[in-house]
């Protein structure tokens, strides 16, 4: 018997018990689809992942921050400021023209307009914060230079503290907030962030913000010299460890040697996501293969129940002529037609699955169709019909003719 | 020319402790062109005997010749090999695959041939025909009478032109206007050259063939 007679042999005996075959198949889909839907969302949370880590700088962002010096450092920690604006400004100096800077100063403070009030974030910042985490204007202008340096009174706002703060409708640019009892003139409103959305946005936090310059902050608002973060945009990645060398030299020179502080970048985040990642499509893999392996078991339950009605019939092939491995490639192909039907309604069904997500969900974080977990699933439910096939394959392939004959 | 050849076949079965003897020292042969009934009462040996003339089934003593090799020589491949290529098997309960058509359980026997023929379909359409059943050929079993499966299991029997014939009580759930008809029909095969091996209990039928072997308690009673 052909490879060809024996698929359509196989169909037929689906055909003839629909329900149950199509029990067997949707349980193979469902490996299918739970294999290609999770390692779907897991390349679109790494996809969005990749986003925020480029919206706050990047893996080209190296962080310094204050830390509490060694142990052995303690007694003499006070030789040392922190990290100020004078830091800030000595990097700038020693780095290459090309590398963007932004000083920090953070605080969480209330700002009032007209009987509204929000508790948020607000940070001092020079325009350097822009290209690092990817900011923009979305009305209004970002404070100048000069504004910087006269430590003048003006505020960036984002869309959420706006909202929070003005009347639907209402421009806030060149209206004045209060902050501290001071009066802020707002220059600019941040432009909208999103990914994912509402209370998932994982952006929210560039909405949730208010900008200062970082001079009035440290002078009128925080009254301290100390920075929270100086942060700094290389221009290629390779320049990455060099700079952290040159920014650790410049501040431990400046901080007479004290260690009070720490200079980081994203490849740890990186490696640690890529881990989880890992992790997230073994266990993408765990599910689909349960799945795959119940419905195997289906299967192998199917072709059992199958060979047990059709006793006679292979007692009349092998009667006629068939052999045993006649009557093995017969049954195996059947349950490799169930999987291999399965698997291709598994398909179908994950496109249309990622398909239907992809229209409802916000386009910042959709989940991504993968053609190597389509194959994996697809592949994976072939073998999972093979294997299952086997066992009742050889089974009918046993049977003695003469007793096959008998069986009523 | 000698087709096939029992020398001395014994069949012995185990049941429980004792040993059942199915058959003893049946020694007979059968030639091209025979038309030969087994002749037996129920319980006599003719369903053993028939398994051994079809290489279903191996003695427990005594040798059995197809054209001239001893099937213990044969390997179970080859045997099937021989049933579908050499031997027709035609059963009293007709054995057809209900879910196939007319035209695919006449084909079935082909497609278990090493080549199968280039003609195969060709085959089918003459072997219908030769039984009166092409006119059916995409009817489904369920769809016809008993004597028309019959039919179907004979051109079955026919398609791959084989050495020989075997009938397992042919007649046996037909009946009788059907019956003769389908003797007829092996007598009209036998006629055109066909050898024929008809395992029956009915003397009646056994009557119309040219040679009959009565079996009786497992042992070959005597030939006629």
């Amino acid at each position: 018997m052909n490879l060809f007679s024996g698929i359509l042999n196989g169909l037929a005996e689906i055909w003839a018990h629909k329900l149950r075959s199509f029990l067997t198949m949707l349980c193979v889909m469902l490996g299918v689809v739970s294999m290609v839907v999770i390692t779907g969302f897991v390349e679109g949370m790494f996809a969005s992942w990749s986003r925020n880590l480029a919206e706050r700088g990047g893996l080209e962002k190296v962080s310094t921050g204050n830390t509490e010096p060694p142990a052995r450092q303690e007694a003499i920690a006070s030789l040392s400021k922190g990290l100020t604006l004078g830091d800030a400004l000595h990097i700038k100096r020693v780095l290459p023209p090309g590398f963007h800077i932004s000083p920090e100063f953070d605080l969480r403070t209330t700002l009032f307009r007209r009987g509204k009030r929000d508790w948020l974030r607000v940070q001092g910042v020079t325009d350097g914060i822009l290209a690092i985490n990817r900011y923009e204007v979305g009305k209004g202008r970002f404070f100048t230079e000069l504004e910087v340096r006269d430590s003048a009174n003006v505020i960036v706002l984002g869309t959420w503290v706006a909202d929070r703060l003005f009347e639907r409708g209402e421009n806030p640019v060149g209206r004045f907030v209060d902050l501290n009892g001071q009066p802020f003139k707002v220059v600019g409103v941040l432009t909208h962030y999103e990914l994912m959305f509402r209370q998932w946005n994982t952006l929210r936090w560039k909405n949730d913000v208010a900008f200062i310059p970082v001079t009035t902050a440290l002078k009128k608002v925080g009254r301290s010299e100390k920075l929270a973060w100086v942060n700094v945009q290389v221009d290629d990645v390779e320049r990455l460890n060099e700079t952290v060398d040159t920014i650790t030299n410049v501040l431990a020179t400046r901080h007479n040697g004290i260690y009070d502080f720490k200079v980081n970048t994203s490849e740890g985040e990186l490696a640690s996501f890529a881990e989880s990642k890992k992790n997230s499509v073994f266990f993408a893999g765990i599910i689909g293969g349960v799945t795959l392996l119940v419905s195997a078991i289906g299967i192998a339950n199917l072709m059992l129940a199958s060979i047990n009605e059709r006793v006679r019939e292979i007692g009349i092939r092998k009667a006629i002529g068939a052999t045993g491995r006649n009557i093995f490639g017969q049954f195996l192909v059947e349950a490799i037609a169930l999987s291999l039907f399965g698997g291709l309604m598994g398909m179908a069904v994950s496109i249309s699955v990622i398909d239907g997500l992809r229209s409802f969900l916000p386009p910042d974080n959709l989940p991504v169709l993968s053609s190597s977990a389509l194959a994996v699933g697809f592949g994976f439910s072939v073998l999972a019909g093979v294997l299952a096939g086997v066992y009742p394959a050889l089974q009918a392939s046993r049977l003695d003719p003469i007793n096959a004959l008998r069986y009523e | 020319m000698e087709i096939l050849r029992f020398d001395k076949v014994c069949k012995r079965y185990p049941m429980g402790d004792s040993v059942v003897d199915a058959l003893v020292d049946a020694s007979f042969s059968i030639n091209e062109g025979d038309f030969v009934s087994i002749l037996g009462p129920s319980g006599s040996g003719k369903s053993t005997l028939m398994h051994l003339l079809g290489f279903l089934d191996s003695p427990t003593e005594g040798g059995v010749f197809f054209e001239g090799r001893r099937l213990e020589d044969i390997s179970g491949t080859q045997r099937a090999r021989i049933r579908a290529e050499k031997i027709g098997f035609v059963f009293q309960a007709f054995n057809l695959l209900p879910r196939m058509t007319v035209f695919g359980n006449a084909r079935l026997p082909l497609s278990y041939h090493s080549k199968p023929p280039a003609d195969a379909d060709e085959r089918v359409h003459r072997a219908l025909a030769l039984v009166d059943m092409e006119h059916r050929a995409h009817h489904k079993p369920g769809e016809l009478s008993g004597g028309q499966r019959q039919r179907v299991a004979i051109a079955r029997a026919l398609v791959n032109e084989p050495r020989i014939i075997l009938a397992d009580e042919p007649t046996g759930n037909l009946d009788s206007k059907t019956a003769a008809t389908i003797l007829e029909l092996f007598e009209e095969l036998n006629r055109q050259g066909r050898t024929i091996v008809l395992v029956t209990h009915d003397p009646k039928v056994a009557e119309r063939t040219k040679r009959q072997i009565h079996v009786l308690d497992g042992r070959i009673d005597r030939e006629t």
